[in-house]
């Protein structure tokens, strides 16, 4: 059955608000226009892809739509990258760091590399933001829907691979904002051993703190296997999806570039705070129900 | 997840194809720049333009364009007064980003009127990689 128009236009609105609640902080940072046009086309290339993947992986595991197939889910990705890609020419012209008469590399990088984080926004907003009564409550065809979702959500609470992508998810979409600035590096680079080490293990107890101690939503479901051994498993995961996806990120932004190792891992370290906090935060808040 | 057939209205149709059309796009112009691009540095062409009088000084407007492969960061650019032979007056100014293939433009101050020079000289003095 179709759905009706201003039903899909209620979840565009939705993931057009998200997508711009989410990526605001990067739509006005200089340092992610001047990433749009000093970053390599293969670069933005890799970028486009491992965006689409990510966002492949979330609205299977993590989205609005349980029942849908994987036909379902491809295409979403694509509308999500679509929207993304066109808020952020929008924005972008609005704030005049686009204009017409700069050379298509220029324009076309800045837009593509604000449209990412715009598309992951615009996937988490439709999943995430609103939900609830609008989407189950009405007729027969939509609480049923409602049901399989339930189902796919128990079946998803034993899902390593779907904590695992939606851990990466929430890493990547706070890891973002913070990983294009210069304050990483001068961080990086200032910082004693000492500190870096009380960074990571900061990090660590908060991953540990969000995932099994706190009272966010859904926390029991991770908590409930218990046990010493699940909760160090369970930090140790977080922790390294975060490491990775801080590596990632700042290696795409050229943080790396001409830096010494110690740096490098320093770097990892530093924005490894904010993506713990994404990667731990968001397995609990970026999951429907 | 089961087999289901596509359910989608025309709105969801029309999003879905803008967005196929624009990421097929978008990955189309990456990989046609990225083949089509050599790494040679940035090459920066430095011309001056009409010098304007105003009240307290003379503006000469200066173009940069970047003719390389490469952005070229924190450009230094001077600007000389010739004027038989010997330098009159120097002046400079930087530009934050030079992209590659893109056109920035400036504005340099004297005191003395760049118009009674025999030559304005214009050049590049340095910039950094990004």
């Amino acid at each position: 059955m179709q759905r009706p128009i201003n039903k899909s236009l209620q979840e565009y609105a939705r993931g057009i608000a998200g997508g711009l609640l989410f990526s605001l902080p990067l739509l006005y940072t200089m340092e992610v226009w001047w990433a749009g046009f000093t970053s390599h086309p293969w670069r933005l290339l890799l970028y486009v892809v491992a965006t689409y993947i990510l966002l492949i992986g979330y609205n299977y595991f993590g989205g609005l739509r349980h029942d849908t197939g994987w036909a379902d889910v491809l295409i979403d990705s694509v509308e999500e990258l679509g929207l993304g890609m066109l808020l952020s020419s929008a924005m972008l012209l609005v704030l005049g760091r686009v204009t017409f008469d700069m050379p298509a590399s220029e324009f076309i990088g800045k837009i593509i590399i604000e449209a990412m984080t715009v598309a992951i926004g615009v996937s988490v907003g439709t999943a995430q933001l609103g939900g609830g009564d609008g989407d189950t409550g009405t007729g027969g065809a939509a609480s049923a829907s409602g049901k399989t979702r339930a189902g796919e959500a128990s079946k998803n609470r034993i899902h390593f691979m779907g904590q695992v992508v939606i851990a990466l998810c929430g890493a990547v979409l706070f890891a973002a904002n913070v990983a294009p600035t210069e304050e990483v590096v001068l961080i990086a680079s200032e910082i004693s051993s000492w500190n870096l080490l009380g960074l990571a293990l900061i990090s660590i107890a908060l991953g540990a703190l969000i995932l099994f101690y706190s009272d966010f939503t859904g926390a029991r479901r991770f908590a409930q296997t218990g046990g010493v051994s699940a909760v160090v498993i369970g930090t140790v995961i977080t922790y390294s999806i975060a490491l990775a996806s801080s590596a990632i990120i700042l290696w795409f932004f050229g943080r790396f570039e001409g830096m010494s190792l110690i740096v490098c891992l320093a770097e990892t370290v530093v924005l490894g705070l904010a993506a713990t906090l994404g990667a731990s935060a968001g397995r609990l808040l970026l999951q429907t129900e | 997840m089961k087999k289901k057939k596509l359910e989608k209205n025309w709105l969801e149709w029309a999003v879905f194809v803008i967005g196929l059309v624009l990421v097929i796009g978008a990955l189309g112009y990456l990989a046609y720049d990225g083949a089509t691009l050599g790494d040679a540095p940035p090459r920066l062409e430095v011309r001056t333009g009409t010098p304007e009088q105003h009240p307290h000084n003379y503006l000469v407007p200066v173009t940069v364009i970047n003719h390389g492969d490469q952005t070229a960061e924190g450009v230094q650019i001077e600007v000389i007064l010739e004027q038989g032979g010997e330098e009159k007056e120097r002046s400079e100014f930087s530009i934050a980003f030079v992209p590659r293939g893109s056109t920035r433009e400036g504005w340099v101050a004297f005191q003395t009127d760049p118009r009674a020079a025999d030559q304005v000289k214009a050049r590049v003095l340095g910039y950094e990689k990004p």
